[in-house]
């Protein structure tokens, strides 16, 4: 008889998994009517597709770059507000600077709420009450974007511990003084790579929603696609890959300058 | 009033996890005492400490303070007692992104307005006395250093003068040396000893080490189980009543004799 090597508990787990998987599709992929010969006709149209799209046209490129431009700062916009809003909750909710424990489970709890419901869903509210335009588009990102900041910061604030804050309270110092001599100054560089990571999400979160009428290049986007002109839809991708690429490049570069400075 | 500059009087402490680490400690301390608290690991010597500056809430007993009652203190009041009382740490507790001429800075904190500290807006006057602090513990040198730059000697050094520029009346130091090589520890200890007794600030230090204890201390109290079991002059802490504040615990009572270097360390 061979021996057994692995992790009993473990093996049959992972039988469970794959048959409760397979058992799955079977009935789901009827529920959708997946079918074959869709799945051939689209594939036999993409060279056509393909031909399209390599007419790519620089004629509407001014107009992307413009609205490329209203993508970016309605991002840097939402971010800017989102920080000043999370800066101050957060320290009122982390456990090691909560002046008062219930304010912070009431924040808390509101925050979990916020973060449930999906970004689209914040823009769409923000559409439906502003209209269309970057002015929804600032307004719906604030609410994802603030709780994700506030997430993250209070997580480095717990994270950080509570030793120097601990010493400034000790020493007879206002709550002022714990949160800007004792725990901003330990998480400064935590912070800003966290705000160049979010900056960066954020972007790329603009040019979706731009679809949805919050404004900036998604508009542009969305109205190529409903007219089939893939020429400028290509150079629309290529644009926002480009820009994307770039921020990427940029803000590893930057928190990796802050990782190094942090030590 | 009384004419003690801190006197406790029934203080009880119990975790909300039900732990009691303290029962029923009464405790008066002069000004320029130098005391040193000892027992075993989980006596409640740390608790002690901390309840005395409300970093941990009393569950019951009267603490005053220079003629203040600290356990009824409300906020404002708290930050004046806490202004006055400076705290030693095991661990330090730096602001380690911070220069080290400011986290000896910090300790004028409790004396300034929020948005005065906020800004760090500190007088001359107090940065000249912090930097003459710094130069009195020898690290005039280190003052524009990051304080994570530091070993842990110097770090210590800077816990002191951050007490220092407070200029209390007493000053609580838990396990200051517990985390350092008996080298360090032998000046950190002179350091707190030495300012102490130059400025009349009153000390509680809470130690591990026995023979630490004996070396600086005017006054040795010994806890155990939350109680105290000994109080008295160092000479009157004979081996035989060290023995029955370490019963059961003999390994801890000399750990890191300072001054002199551990037997298994000397040929490493
Ligand atoms: N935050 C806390 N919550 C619950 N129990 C605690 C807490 N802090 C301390 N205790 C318990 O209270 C008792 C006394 O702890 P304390 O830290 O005061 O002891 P200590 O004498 O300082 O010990 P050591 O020498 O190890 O530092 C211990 O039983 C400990 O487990
Ligand atoms: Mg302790």
């Amino acid at each position: 008889m061979k021996i057994p090597i692995s992790h009993k508990a473990t093996r049959r787990n992972q039988r469970w998994f794959f048959a409760v998987m397979i058992v799955l599709f079977v009935p789901c992929a009827f529920y959708l009517k997946l079918s074959y010969s869709q799945f051939a006709d689209g594939v036999g149209r993409i060279p056509d597709i393909v031909k399209q799209f390599l007419q790519i046209s620089p004629e509407d490129l001014p107009v992307l770059l413009r609205e490329l431009l209203t993508s970016l700062i309605i991002a840097f916009l939402s971010v800017v507000i989102s920080v000043f809003l999370s800066l101050l909750l957060s320290f009122l909710i982390a456990d090691t600077t909560a002046p008062n424990r219930w304010i912070a489970k009431g924040l808390r709890l509101i925050v979990v709420i916020v973060r449930t419901i999906p970004t689209t869903i914040w823009v769409l509210l923000a559409v439906a009450s502003m209209g269309f335009g970057s002015m929804a588009g600032v307004l719906g990102l604030l609410f994802p974007t603030t709780s994700f900041l506030i997430k993250s910061f209070t997580a480095q604030i717990d994270e950080a511990g509570k030793e120097p804050v601990e010493a400034i309270r000790a020493l007879g110092g206002t709550w002022w003084h714990v949160v800007f001599n004792g725990a901003i100054p330990t998480l400064y560089t935590t912070f800003l790579a966290l705000i160049a990571f979010n900056f960066e999400i954020t972007v790329a979160e603009t040019v979706i929603l731009g679809m949805v009428g919050a404004g900036g290049i998604g508009v542009l986007l969305q109205e190529y696609i409903s007219y089939y002109e893939f020429a400028p839809l290509l150079m629309g991708i290529l644009v926002v890959f480009l820009t994307l690429f770039a921020l990427e490049l940029m803000t590893n570069r930057i928190r990796k300058r802050l990782a190094r400075g942090a030590r | 009033m009384s004419s003690f500059l801190l006197e406790i009087k029934g203080l009880t402490k119990k975790y909300s996890a039900g732990t009691i680490a303290l029962s029923g400690i009464d405790l008066q301390v002069k000004s320029k005492e130098f005391i040193a608290v000892i027992g075993p690991s989980g006596a409640g010597k740390s608790t002690l400490l901390r309840c005395i500056n409300r970093l941990v809430e009393p569950s019951s007993g009267s603490i005053e303070f220079a003629g203040d009652r600290v356990d009824q203190a409300n906020a404002r009041e708290l930050r004046r007692v806490r202004s006055q009382i400076g705290m030693i740490f095991q661990h330090y507790n730096l602001v380690n992104r911070l220069s080290v001429l400011e986290n000896v800075l910090h300790g004028r904190l409790g004396y300034m307005s929020s948005i005065a500290g906020m800004f760090s807006r500190y007088s001359e006057e107090d940065k000249k006395k912090a930097i003459a602090l710094l130069r009195k513990v020898g690290l005039e040198n280190e003052m524009y250093k990051r304080a994570d730059e530091l070993s842990g000697g110097q770090k210590q050094r800077v816990g002191v003068c951050r007490a220092l520029a407070q200029q209390p009346r007493l000053i609580l130091a838990d396990e200051p040396i517990a985390s350092l090589d008996p080298k360090s520890s032998a000046v950190v200890m002179d350091a707190i000893h030495r300012n102490c007794a130059e400025q009349g600030i009153a000390c509680l230090v809470n130690l591990h080490q026995v023979d630490v204890a004996k070396r600086y201390a005017s006054r040795i109290i010994g806890i155990k189980n939350g109680k105290m079991v000994f109080d008295g002059p160092p000479e009157a802490l004979t081996d035989h009543h060290a023995a029955l504040i370490y019963e059961g615990k003999e390994s801890q009572m000399y750990q890191q004799p300072v001054g002199e270097e551990p037997q298994d360390r000397r040929y490493a």
